[in-house]
């Protein structure tokens, strides 16, 4: 079975074309174009969809040509619709219709942090694990029970990505920041005291967001640093608490902060305290792409009639515990 | 000594004090932080730990008692509290406790005291009498909106850990809390609530 997924939610645009042979799936193709914000600046909704548009038709046609096929022998389409900034979103789900409706391809709306969770399981192998989801769009702590995904922690204001995104574009970096901030904190080992603010099992960010600015105005490297030190012991915290409360034995990492080695560093020890096993989505597939939700439209086309043109809809607000999964 | 549990930032160990059963729970060095802030976390959760276990006590909330503090090795030695930790019991007695928890709850904020971590772990039946534990990060705090983080973390962990019974046992909860904070202070904490999970990512906006 053939299927394409079509990814416009945030920064990237990106086709993916996976074949599915029972539980198994080979992604053929991951074609994507990052629009790319000035330095310090974030994503202007309306530049990215701007960009999103005038790439599409290269994407699309590259992601065939790769994959070495035609629109034809495609047996579904995927799009993401949802969480993600309007304009955006809006342009995946007018190709992907285009594409359903011209050739009667069978149409999919994928949730994006779904997405994220279930191309992380086809790539890992992780069978029943604790995710910890962090990106610019999330930070979570989920697992499985009774067919949805559920919250077992959440950041309470900003997420792990927008508190690196919006320290480093104070700073002068160009999002995404979050390797510029690594490079950087890898240079110092002076700690100097942020707000650590973990509530339960959530965190907040935002406190320290203003503290690490002002940290910043005498040494960025001591910033970068503390910062990292301060905001990943909080996550780590967090995944402890929700690994000893939920007794899970796996854990796996998705989203593109995944990409931090730091981060990974961390957790990594802390799953060997819990006797758990570690899971990292590849880098490659860390961020945003085609993939996530073409492989997820094709675990929903196994339960599911592709849905009606008229239900095609893109929702901003989609969060992934609303979904009921039952494939 | 005998490990009971390794917990999420602290080990219990099962042990003895002038001959009766004892825990120890000591909060070990974790490598992965970096050690000023890692050092700093033990201390405070330590101290914080002991001094609100023992003050809540003055208010009638049942905890274990308090035999003996290291604060150079960030550890308590605490009375053993031999029941059952109300995660584990069968889900209509979680249903049914919930009203005591919640009339716990309410107590403690009536005195001032956020608990910080309530999960249903951190409730231990013994004896028909459901204990406290756990006050590692607890505050005194008399604001509203941290009463109301309190509420919201164990709607999320009932919601998450104990999803098919989460309706009832909520609804019993806020029984008992309303009943020990009375009905205005109930009206304005559950509203918070509901602006806090407004401010969530994703949140269904109006």
């Amino acid at each position: 079975m053939l299927g394409l997924g079509i990814e416009s939610t945030a920064h990237t645009f990106s086709c993916a074309i996976i074949e599915k042979k029972g539980n198994n799936g080979k992604i053929l193709s991951d074609i994507r174009k990052i629009y790319r914000p000035a330095d310090g600046e974030g994503i202007h909704p309306r530049e990215a969809s701007r960009h999103h548009i005038e790439n599409s038709s290269i994407v699309l046609s590259e992601c065939l040509k790769k994959a070495n096929i035609t629109i034809k022998d495609l047996d579904i389409v995927s799009y993401a619709a949802g969480p993600g900034l309007g304009p955006c979103l809006r342009v995946g789900a007018v190709v992907a219709r285009s594409l359903s409706s011209f050739y009667k391809i069978p149409i999919y709306p994928v949730n994006h942090a779904i997405g994220h969770i279930e191309l992380g399981k086809l790539l890992t192998g992780a069978t029943n694990p604790l995710v910890l989801l962090v990106s610019g769009g999330h930070t979570m702590l989920l697992a499985f029970l009774n067919k949805q995904w559920r919250v077992f922690g959440e950041t309470l204001d900003i997420t792990l990505g927008q508190l690196l995104d919006q320290f480093g574009r104070s700073i002068g970096f160009a999002s995404p920041c979050g390797k510029n901030i690594e490079e950087l904190a890898s240079t110092s080992s002076n700690y100097v005291t942020l707000p650590y603010s973990v509530k339960g099992n959530d965190v907040s960010f935002s406190g320290l967001l203003s503290a690490t600015k002002s940290v910043a105005k005498k040494s960025k490297t001591d910033a970068c640093y503390s910062l990292q030190e301060t905001a990943f012991a909080m996550i780590s915290e967090t995944v402890e608490r929700a690994l000893s409360f939920t007794r899970k034995k796996e854990l796996m990492i998705v989203g593109g902060v995944a990409a931090n080695k730091r981060l990974s560093e961390m957790l990594q020890n802390v799953c060997k305290r819990h006797g758990c096993k570690f899971y990292v989505v590849p880098i490659q597939y860390a961020g945003d792409c085609g993939s996530q939700i073409c492989w997820t439209g094709l675990l929903e086309s196994k339960v599911k009639q592709g849905t009606l043109l008229k239900d095609t809809f893109v929702k901003q607000s989609w969060r992934l515990d609303s979904v009921i999964v039952d494939y | 000594m005998k490990l009971l549990k390794k917990g999420a930032e602290a080990d219990l160990y099962q042990t003895k004090w002038q001959n009766s059963k004892a825990i120890l729970k000591i909060r070990k060095i974790k490598n992965y932080r970096n050690s000023l802030l890692d050092l700093k976390i033990r201390k405070q959760r330590t101290i914080k730990e002991c001094q609100m276990i023992s003050f809540v006590k003055s208010f009638g909330i049942p905890t274990p008692l308090i035999y003996f503090v290291n604060l150079k090795t960030t550890s308590i030695m605490m009375q053993e509290i031999p029941g059952t930790p109300v995660h584990d019991l069968p889900e209509s007695k979680i249903v049914e406790l919930s009203k005591d928890i919640g009339k716990l709850v309410g107590t403690l904020h009536k005195n001032g005291v956020m608990h910080g971590d309530l999960t249903t772990s951190n409730f231990i039946l013994f004896k028909k009498t459901v204990f406290v534990i756990d006050f590692g990060l607890s505050q005194n705090t008399i604001k509203s909106e941290d009463h109301a983080v309190d509420l919201r973390l164990i709607k999320e962990i009932l919601n998450s850990a104990h999803a098919k019974i989460m309706l009832s046992s909520w609804e019993n909860f806020l029984h008992g809390y309303k009943s020990i904070v009375g009905s205005a202070y109930y009206a304005k904490i559950t509203k918070l609530v509901s602006d806090i999970e407004s401010r969530g990512r994703y949140a269904e906006v109006v």
